[in-house]
């Protein structure tokens, strides 16, 4: 019988993000394993965050080709698992991943914004109405397009209001109260929008933001925070960590329709 | 949608919200006897906390600002307390004045 020639593995994507599945992490925390020592750095360095083409720079010391030849096994083995799929979103461990503190940078940033927002808006009697990061260029739907706006709030009136409105304005709405709606809704793919309440029951809506922001697929999607208290720590807080707009409750639905626009480039 | 239409349904959601005010009240007033008792539970106070921020965000949206702002006038008496021994006795006095204010304004024809 004629032995057949090794097939070659399969092309990895740099930009793919890998985690450890429940046998990956059973492996890593288990005292003794079969595992080799560049297997076991890979089991270090996927955390669900880096692309494979950072955790190739972090390992240099490995031969490129060595590391993938040893992700595809690990991977074909069952210990790590590609978090995207072309544009679909693996949300499973959207809240149980490690996650980073915004850039000191960033923060600096969003200071600058956020003085000359409350400059305006202090004589309207809030900490901030709305700050919002204007879109980087005008977007035109094409005919029967529709934007996807995922709403984040626990308060189910106020949720439902914001659906009629904004399906009025032609948007296709999805509403989430908790951690395991939000995980269903992201599941179902990434939004154009996300309008975010802050103060959620079992979850904080900036612990939410921050997720987002560094997940490999939703971090383009724009996140609007919704609060009652906006204090100047909390909007910098939310600036800081990549928000693109800030609303304060109570709100008057032409706010919310106008703030959407605005961050959409629609406006 | 029509405007008409549209004017029914947001209609409907108001007075839903509206009906549903009495029960909110209702638990806010349980939860704060339950912490005054002294049965601590120190999920209790954030509870509390949480009840009035959602009215203090939403009641305006539905024609309701008065309610609102009494509500937020409740919430922010109770500070950054964690439970009923950091409220010292002026912020429960205070509290239950401002626990008055709440349902007073709820009551309030509108």
């Amino acid at each position: 019988m004629e032995k057949s020639a090794k097939a070659p593995p399969p092309r990895i994507d740099d930009d793919a993000v890998y985690s450890l599945t429940a046998k990956g992490k059973t492996e890593l925390r288990g005292a003794g394993t079969a595992l080799t020592a560049i297997e076991l750095e890979l089991l270090i360095h996927l955390d669900g965050t880096s692309t494979v083409a950072q955790v190739v720079r972090r390992n240099s010391a490995h031969a490129r080709d060595k590391l993938l030849e040893a992700l595809d096994k690990m991977s074909r083995d069952g210990l790590v698992a590609a978090n995207v799929q072309s544009d679909n979103i693996e949300a499973t461990g959207f809240f149980t991943r490690p996650i980073f503190p915004a850039d000191p940078s960033a923060a600096a940033d969003a200071a600058k914004q956020s003085d000359i927002t409350l400059q305006l808006l202090r004589r309207q009697g809030y900490v901030a109405r709305i700050a919002k990061r204007a879109a980087a260029e005008t977007r035109k739907l094409n005919p029967g397009e529709r934007l996807v706006l995922l709403v984040i709030e626990d308060d189910e009136q106020l949720a439902k209001v914001l659906r009629m409105f904004m399906q009025l304005d032609g948007y296709e709405m999805r509403l989430a109260g908790n951690r395991e709606q939000i995980t269903a809704a992201l599941r179902l793919g990434k939004p154009d929008l996300v309008l975010l309440d802050v103060t959620l029951p079992d979850v904080d809506g900036f612990d939410v933001l921050a997720r987002m922001k560094q997940h490999p697929v939703l971090k383009s999607a724009p996140v609007v925070m919704m609060t009652a208290k906006a204090t100047r720590e909390a909007v910098l807080k939310g600036l800081a960590l990549g928000a693109d707009g800030y609303i304060t409750k109570p709100f008057e639905m032409d706010v919310i329709g106008h703030t959407v626009k605005s961050v959409l480039g629609l406006a | 949608m029509t405007f008409q239409r549209l004017s029914r349904e947001f209609d409907a959601l108001r007075a839903e919200y509206r009906k549903s005010m009495a029960e909110k009240l209702d638990r806010i007033e349980a939860l704060w006897e339950l912490i005054l008792k002294g049965m601590h539970d120190d999920t209790r106070l954030a509870q509390l906390k949480r009840e009035l921020h959602t009215i203090a965000g939403s009641a305006g949206t539905f024609g309701l600002p008065q309610v609102g702002d009494a509500a937020r006038a409740a919430e922010d008496c109770l500070g950054e307390a964690a439970d009923l021994a950091t409220l010292d006795a002026k912020q429960r006095d205070d509290f239950a004045r401002l626990l008055g204010n709440l349902k007073s304004a709820a009551r309030a024809p509108h």
